[in-house]
């Protein structure tokens, strides 16, 4: 992606940072999210967040904004100390983050977006003053050099727009510090421009930004300073001139891995199990292109937001296609998930509690759920049938359940895992769709899942593992496709999979 | 209803749309073309609806209506419901004849029927917000307790006896205009300031299109909504008072159901249940709508009942068209 | 062997056996209180009418019970039961077959139903407004068919149905029985009834695992149209008679029934069982009303209560197991 335009130089010289954290960590029960973090904002600069998924970015930018208390550490405004206990603290530090997801009410203007909550007063108790609310509005919208009609309702407004509402609301509570996450990964490339022209504007008022992004070109377009951060520690802080695309990438990757695990890598894999051709549907994918042969488990790689997840449903019947195929075993695949499952597909969902079980049902009722037809072909359905199949899988499986007959909401997040996987397995299914198989358990029990896994492609199945955490994708995959901006950006076989290589495609840095 | 086009996933890199400044009256067309449609088609089929008379008769006949639809539009604003006003609505009526006969005094009677309105609104609101039971369950229960309630304070007998004081609400003229109307006016124009220009207005959109923007913005969204209620019941209250002057009496069973034709009204009148999408002009024309329809069918000798069934077809109809438009 | 892991709580084998254990004991404290309060509880005749207004209830409600497993809710009930009755009753006098009559008003049931199951799929209009707008539609429609009259005199094995006895025991309880072990076999023992809990339970998952979940969500309602026909039919044979209104107070009564009986009105939760024994109780309670001497009028109002609470508990029991 080429960004035109000049960079603004706008850094002001100040000996002490606007703000300033020093030596914070952060831990959630199994996991030290951020450890001893120290990290500088001035006034006019952009400072970079670069990290890979887990790295501890999103934790850092919940702490800025007052959502997460930190553990230990100190903040300092301007020299001083201050705590941010609350996001009334944060905002009258004059933080604020925008978020991906904006809080806006659609049915609502720009300016009453703007001033949600903090209205200025009419003649009576109670109501609302429209024409300074607008005028301050519009003010605020020339400011960013935003054109639009502040009557306009915030629903009409394309993405880009909404977001510099967001950003006018943030500087309307008089922010000084401004966390945008990956603010232009919804964006085109014209709207970038607009976005940065923006971005240039608040530097030049004294308005520091954290920015977290993964667009290499613009981290050294717009960035001033670079802040790396890995396994919830921070490995580097460099200015933009000091450093280069490639010793970013070096960076970022080299994870503690805690897992032992090894694989033998399958070397002479079977038939085509699944292939995808120009594939594009209405969730925003596009020309996606991929194949899956029986024994063998192909990563799909990326950042959080490149578009794994949407390939998934896609190749499932979810989201329906626009264009492009979808074969399974050879045979074309078209309508709703009900034909999908029938073709011997599985797709086990990102969100376990949301979408892959009925947390309400037994263990039993979830792990026959998606082989009903298979196991009582006539319809009429015994519960000794089912409990003798969920027996069989709690045994194959080893899944740590007091009863065939517990609720499944009581089981730990493995194990819940292992009851999605058994309810594929009692479906027969010969291609697995895995969306972050390994997201939320803990680390003895993930090594359990990869071991199913490979037992999995050892009986002749054939796994799309999506994945955020590289040192997975590299240990477990025998090759993997890598996403970037909703499209495939590009194949790593065997010999090439490294974090820094799928990192390097992942952010567009070749 | 167009969904918000959230960042993320469903809009990678492609170009956004230009900002319509798109103005709330977006939604005109719809209800207008039902409601011109309807009159076009009664004044064909019945010689007298064209008539003056017969189109204030509508004008008349709607007003209670609107006192209902209107708190109604802003409940269905949060995303919620109320199926008790047509109960609430009998309660209140029949609370104020009795009161009337009993003490001889029509603002003792008001303030009685104000007073049971608030409380079924505030109860409704409360245990929607506080205790989080969905709406229509709430006022389902709501709904049977006010029947039963109506039923055992009159047991089951009209109250009749009202005095020039309360009939005039209905029947009377002020500056020579019917008093109904003026009290419909005068409640839209209340109900249009409050929606529009008061922060209780903003929350109510915000309360049914993005709760949490509320709460990061620090409003205690709660308290707006049980407000909401309590307003609807303090309405249907007063619309209590119309009923009552309307029939000269307070019957048990007089406004059962009337809660639907307020939901059609808000409904065709453009205001959906979600998001908080809707338009407080467009219930006024949902209500001449439904005044039409009923007023129209009326002449060409179709019972009640079926007048109701009718709105019921055109609600359900409306609401399918709806859902062809947005994409699943 | 499947491991015990420690700490976690030993799942109660008998957990929904539990549930229905805790209703009936309720069940037999109220006959108790009940007959000690009152002489007239414990005749035969006032047992059998408690029996027999239980069985109505319970036919209505046992298909209104798969629609709110499914998180759905049907309010036509009542208006469904009217125009099933009236249409079977006109048929039935015209023709002079209870056959032909009883088919039209099971088909017109049903037929109501699977509308409502095409408005919320197809149309995807919320249950609730959905149903309310339809009762609405069927009211009218019954009104308009039997242009205010009643139709009333129907043969008498007809009318046995709803009023004659077998070996002491009213019909129509045999009839509860009956359709208490279709429905709990329905409801257990098939692969539909497996795949509607897990549309309730959680619609997003069931369609995920290729549940078709609106051929099943038409279903329910098409199943919950069909009861409200058959209990229609009891209704005739028991009043002998039908008009426009019949019928219309019956919905309140069912949904609290259906949630006194543990079925959750969120979903994935709940049995056929379970309905039957809360409209024991419903019935149990109004019956006790009546007998003494409280004012009939109040019936609604305690039914509206009853619906209150029963969902206030049914959210916090929820609460509570998920935490």
């Amino acid at each position: 992606m080429s960004i035109s335009g000049v960079r603004a130089t706008a850094r002001t010289d100040s000996d002490v940072p606007l703000f300033e954290l020093r030596n914070v960590s952060k831990a959630f029960p199994g996991v030290q999210a951020l450890e001893g973090v120290s990290f500088t904002i001035h006034a006019g600069e952009v400072d970079m967040l670069l990290g890979e998924n887990g790295a501890g970015k999103s934790t850092l930018m919940k702490i800025l904004c007052g959502a997460y208390h930190a553990d230990s550490g100190e903040f300092l405004h301007h020299g001083r100390p201050v705590t941010i206990r609350s996001p009334a603290d944060a905002r009258a530090l004059g933080i604020a983050v925008i978020f991906q997801e904006f809080s806006l009410v659609p049915y609502l203007d720009i300016a009453q977006n703007i001033f949600l909550g903090r209205e200025p007063r009419g003649r009576f108790p109670g109501t609302i003053d429209h024409r300074q609310m607008h005028a301050e509005a519009r003010r605020l919208l020339d400011t960013l050099g935003v054109g639009e009609d502040t009557h306009a309702l915030v629903h009409t407004l394309g993405v880009a727009q909404q977001q510099l509402v967001e950003i006018a609301k943030a500087l309307s509570q008089h922010a000084r510090i401004l966390v945008l996450d990956e603010p232009t990964s919804a964006l085109s490339e014209h709207e970038t421009e607009r976005l940065f022209a923006v971005i240039r504007r608040l530097q030049a008022d004294g308005v520091a930004m954290v920015y977290i992004s993964h667009r290499l070109p613009e981290v050294f377009l717009l960035g001033d300073r670079i802040t790396v951060l890995r396994d919830g520690k921070g490995v580097a802080t460099v200015a933009v001139s000091d450093t280069t695309p490639d010793e970013l990438v070096t960076l970022m990757v080299g994870r503690r891995v805690d897992m032992q695990y090894t694989r033998e890598y399958s070397t002479s894999p079977g038939e085509i199990v699944l292939e995808a051709k120009n594939l594009a549907a209405v969730n925003g994918i596009a020309g996606v292109d991929l194949t899956v042969r029986a024994g063998e488990i192909v990563g799909l790689a990326g950042l959080v937001g490149a578009g794994r997840t949407e390939v998934a449903r896609a190749i499932f019947g979810a989201d329906r296609t626009t264009e492009g195929e979808v074969f399974v075993l050879g045979q074309a695949r078209t309508g709703g998930p009900d034909r999908t499952v029938r073709m011997r597909v599985a797709l086990i969902p990102e969100g376990r509690k949301q979408q892959g079980l009925a947390i309400v049902r037994t263990v039993t009722d979830n792990l026959v759920l998606a082989s009903l037809k298979r196991l009582f072909p006539r319809g009429w359905y015994s519960p000794a049938a089912a409990a003798r199949t969920a027996e069989g899988n709690i045994r194959a499986l080893r899944i740590a359940t007091p009863s065939a007959r517990q609720e499944v909401q009581y089981l730990s997040g493995g194990n819940q895992q292992k009851v999605v996987v058994g309810k594929w397995l009692n479906a027969e299914a010969k291609v697995y769709l895995f969306d972050e198989p390994t997201r939320g358990i803990d680390v003895g029990a993930k090594a359990e899942v990869f071991a199913l896994i490979d037992q999995l492609v050892k009986d002749g199945a054939g796994v799309l593992m999506i994945s955020s955490e590289l040192s997975e994708v590299v240990k477990v995959c025998d090759r993997a496709y890598v996403m970037r901006g909703f499209r495939i950006a590009g194949e790593l076989v065997r010999a090439e999979l490294t974090e820094a290589n799928i990192l390097r495609l992942a952010m567009h840095h070749a | 209803m167009p969904e918000i086009p959230r960042a993320g996933p469903l809009a990678p890199a492609a170009a956004s749309q230009p900002a319509r400044a798109s103005v709330r009256w977006s939604r005109i067309p719809g209800v207008a073309y039902t409601l011109a449609a309807l009159c076009v088609v009664f004044a064909l089929t019945s010689k007298g609806f064209l008539n003056p008379t017969n189109l204030a008769n509508i004008g008349m006949q709607s007003t209670i209506l609107l006192l209902l639809a209107l708190p109604m539009t802003l409940i269905i604003l949060t995303e919620g419901i109320d199926l008790s006003m047509g109960a609430v609505l009998t309660v209140a009526s029949v609370v104020l004849a009795a009161t009337v006969v009993k003490t001889g005094s029509p603002v003792l009677a008001l303030g009685a029927a104000l007073a049971i309105g608030a409380a079924f609104g505030f109860a409704n609101g409360a245990l929607t917000a506080w205790v989080a039971i969905p709406p229509f369950v709430v006022t389902l229960g709501t709904m049977g307790i006010a029947q039963g309630l109506a039923l055992i304070l009159t047991d089951a007998q009209s109250i009749v006896g009202m005095p020039e004081s309360v009939t005039w609400w209905y029947g009377g003229f002020l500056a020579g205009i019917p008093v109904p109307l003026l009290v419909a006016v005068a409640a839209y124009l209340a109900m249009h300031a409050l929606l529009y220009h008061t922060r209780f207005g903003t929350y109510v959109f915000a309360l049914g299109g993005n709760p949490d923007a509320l709460r990061l913005a620090g409003v205690r969204g709660d308290f707006y909504l049980v407000g909401v209620y309590a307003l609807g019941g303090l309405m249907t209250g007063f619309a209590g008072l119309l009923l009552t002057a309307r029939m000269s009496a307070g019957h048990p069973t007089a406004a059962i159901g009337l809660e639907f034709e307020a939901i059609a009204a808000v409904a065709l009148g453009g205001t959906s249940f979600e998001k908080g999408n809707g338009w407080l002009f467009g219930t006024v024309l949902g209500v001449l709508t439904v005044g039409v329809l009923r007023n129209g069918l009326n002449l060409l000798g179709i019972p009640s009942a079926v007048q109701v069934a009718a709105i019921g077809v055109l609600v359900i109809g409306a609401l399918w068209v709806d859902s062809l438009r947005t994409p699943g | 062997m499947s491991e015990l892991v420690a700490g976690l709580p030993k799942h109660d084998w008998s957990g929904e056996f539990k549930a229905i254990g805790y209703r009936l004991l309720a069940v037999a404290a109220m006959c108790i209180a009940l007959a000690l309060v009152s002489d007239a509880f414990l005749t035969w005749n006032n047992v059998l009418n408690v029996l027999r207004q239980a069985a109505l209830l319970f036919l209505l409600a046992s298909g209104l019970t798969l629609v709110i497993l499914t998180a759905g809710l049907d309010l036509s009930v009542g208006a469904n039961v009217a125009l099933s009755a009236c249409l079977a009753g006109t048929v039935m006098k015209a023709t002079g077959s209870p056959a032909l009559g009883a088919a039209l008003g099971l088909a017109c049931g049903t037929l109501i139903g699977a509308v409502n199951g095409l408005l919320v799929t197809k149309a995807r209009i919320p249950p609730f407004i959905a149903t309310y707008g339809m009762l609405w539609v069927v009211h009218g429609v019954t009104y308009w068919y039997m242009a205010g009259s009643t139709v009333h005199g129907f043969p008498a094995n007809f009318r046995a149905l709803g009023s004659g006895y077998w070996l002491g025991i009213p019909i129509p309880v045999y009839l509860m029985f009956l359709f208490l072990a279709i429905g709990v076999l329905f409801a257990q023992r098939t692969t539909w009834g497996q795949e509607i809990y897990a549309v309730g339970a959680n619609p997003v998952a069931a369609r995920l695992s290729g549940v078709p979940i609106h051929r099943r969500l038409v279903l329910v309602y098409a199943l919950s149209g069909a009861m409200a026909g058959l209990a229609s039919l009891i209704f005739l044979a028991r009043l002998n008679a039908a008009e426009g209104d019949i019928g219309e107070s019956l919905t309140l009564p069912a949904i609290a029934a259906v949630l006194i009986g543990g079925t959750s009105l969120f979903g994935g939760i709940g049995t056929v069982g379970g309905t039957l024994v809360g409209a024991l109780i419903l019935t149990l309670v109004l019956n006790g009303m009546n007998l003494l001497a409280l004012n009939p009028n109040s019936q609604p109002l305690v039914t509206g209560v009853i619906v209150i609470l029963a969902v206030y508990l049914d959210m916090l029991t929820r609460k509570r197991t998920r935490s």
